[in-house]
């Protein structure tokens, strides 16, 4: 079992598709920089067995990562984190981004959080990925 | 009886399916589709009509009404085809007791066009079967896994299980029917089919990927697992004072203590939602059901899920 799989997490009470969850937790791996560029994937089988999935969950959670540009598949050597750069026109990640951003905002508007402190939380919440990057990114040079 | 695409049939088409022993009806008007490569659960109660509606898939009864076919095949015209298709696991497996358990899988492999040795020597292993055991000296969860072990190292398109699970450890099934289906979809999973019936829903919550309710013989409910994750919710709200009057809508289930209102619904949470939120509720939250708790409150509409 590579230690990637340990980042994953399952919950079948959060309401989002079992395949997304995974799907959501790979690029917030990659984001962080707890997966870096060239990473393995834990393959599809001791996933599945790990997370108590089926393996097509997790083979549609790759194949959606794949076309997203986030993982490529390198034939009989598995699934690898891609280098970060979207397939995407800078028009349409920012239509996505646009719509995550709306949900949010709905979100907020519904559990009473104003605006400013809204963009403070926003802003802190940059800070606390960055750091996490950052300290992957000491972590893997001191490994090298 | 035609499948939506001739070139590739469903792996297992019910239409219609009626079933009586005597006067007796186990199985009422059936209706399901298996496509390859899924994990399909049958779930209801003891009784419900799983066994009988699984015995019609192997010709081990004949409808007494409709149509059943494997493969786009009538197992009643078309036999050994159907039975080459796949492999049955019934609810309580006997093997001959004066065989090992090697000698066992030896005489089950010599019926079969095909058996993964490496199969076998993983699962034997990861069981910790003991090849040289008599088969009368094995418990019932042993019985049962050389029973699992012998349904998918011929590697059969199909795998027909009935209440896998029922009668073992609690501690040991969950993890060994993953360990099974696992083994069996590694490889060409598009071609591996599971269609599995049980009334121990959590065993197979990730495992499932479709599933239909049946209770008295007739299907109550027919989703795909996530759909039916995402329809059911519980939403639980608490209140600063206990509400006076309760516009929900539609919900399919309200229980009220004090302060505390709790909901479960059927596709429509943000409605319900919406509604509980104009009350100004201290606290509102939402959860899914488990697919067990689906199961429940499907069978039990009254009861809490």
């Amino acid at each position: 079992m590579t230690d990637a799989s340990m980042l994953f997490q399952i919950n079948f009470k959060s309401g989002k598709p079992v395949y997304l969850q995974v799907v959501d937790q790979v690029k917030a791996a990659a984001a962080s920089g707890a997966m870096h560029a060239g990473e393995a994937l834990p393959s599809i089988r001791p996933l599945a067995e790990e997370l108590r999935v089926n393996r097509n969950t997790i083979a549609k959670a790759y194949t959606e990562l794949e076309s997203q540009g986030v993982i490529e598949t390198l034939p009989g050597k598995g699934c690898f984190v891609r280098p970060n750069n979207s397939p995407l026109k800078k028009d349409v990640r920012r239509k996505l981004l646009i719509e995550e951003i709306d949900q949010a905002i709905v979100q907020a508007h519904h559990l009473q959080v104003p605006a400013p402190e809204f963009l403070d939380l926003v802003r802190e919440r940059l800070g606390v990925i960055d750091e996490k990057r950052r300290a992957n990114d000491s972590k893997t040079k001191v490994e090298l | 009886m035609s499948a939506n695409n001739p070139s590739t049939p469903a792996a297992i088409e019910i239409r219609g399916l009626s079933y009586s022993y005597g006067r007796g009806e186990a199985v009422h008007e059936l209706n399901l589709t298996v496509t390859p490569g899924r994990c399909y659960g049958l779930f209801g109660r003891n009784g419900a009509g799983k066994t009988t509606t699984m015995k019609c898939l192997l010709n081990l009864l004949r409808p007494s009404k409709g149509e059943v076919r494997v493969f786009g095949l009538d197992p009643a015209k078309q036999e050994v085809a159907v039975k080459k298709s796949l492999a049955y696991v019934p609810d309580s497996v006997a093997f001959y007791p004066w065989m090992t358990v090697r000698e066992t899988l030896d005489y089950l492999a010599s019926f079969r066009d095909r058996w993964n040795r490496s199969i076998e020597g993983d699962l034997l292993d990861r069981f910790r079967l003991d090849p040289k055991q008599k088969a009368n000296a094995l418990s019932k969860g042993q019985r049962t896994q050389l029973a699992l072990i012998s349904a998918i190292c011929p590697e059969p398109p199909l795998l027909v299980l009935d209440e896998p699970t029922s009668g073992l450890d609690p501690i040991v099934r969950r993890e060994f029917i993953q360990t099974v289906i696992g083994a069996y979809q590694d490889a060409d999973p598009g071609k591996r089919t599971v269609f599995v019936s049980t009334h121990l829903i959590s065993e197979f919550e990730g495992l499932i990927d479709e599933f239909t309710i049946i209770d008295n013989g007739r299907e109550l409910l027919a989703l795909d697992a996530d759909a039916a994750r995402s329809r059911y919710q519980r939403i639980s709200a608490r209140f600063a004072s206990e509400p006076a009057t309760l516009d929900l809508g539609v919900a399919h289930m309200v229980r009220r203590s004090g302060r505390d209102v709790e909901v479960v619904v059927n596709g429509n949470a943000s409605d319900v939602m919406g509604r509980l939120r104009a009350l100004a509720p201290e606290t509102l939250t939402t959860e899914s059901l488990t697919l067990e708790e689906i199961f429940v409150t499907t069978v039990q509409p009254g009861a809490a899920a």
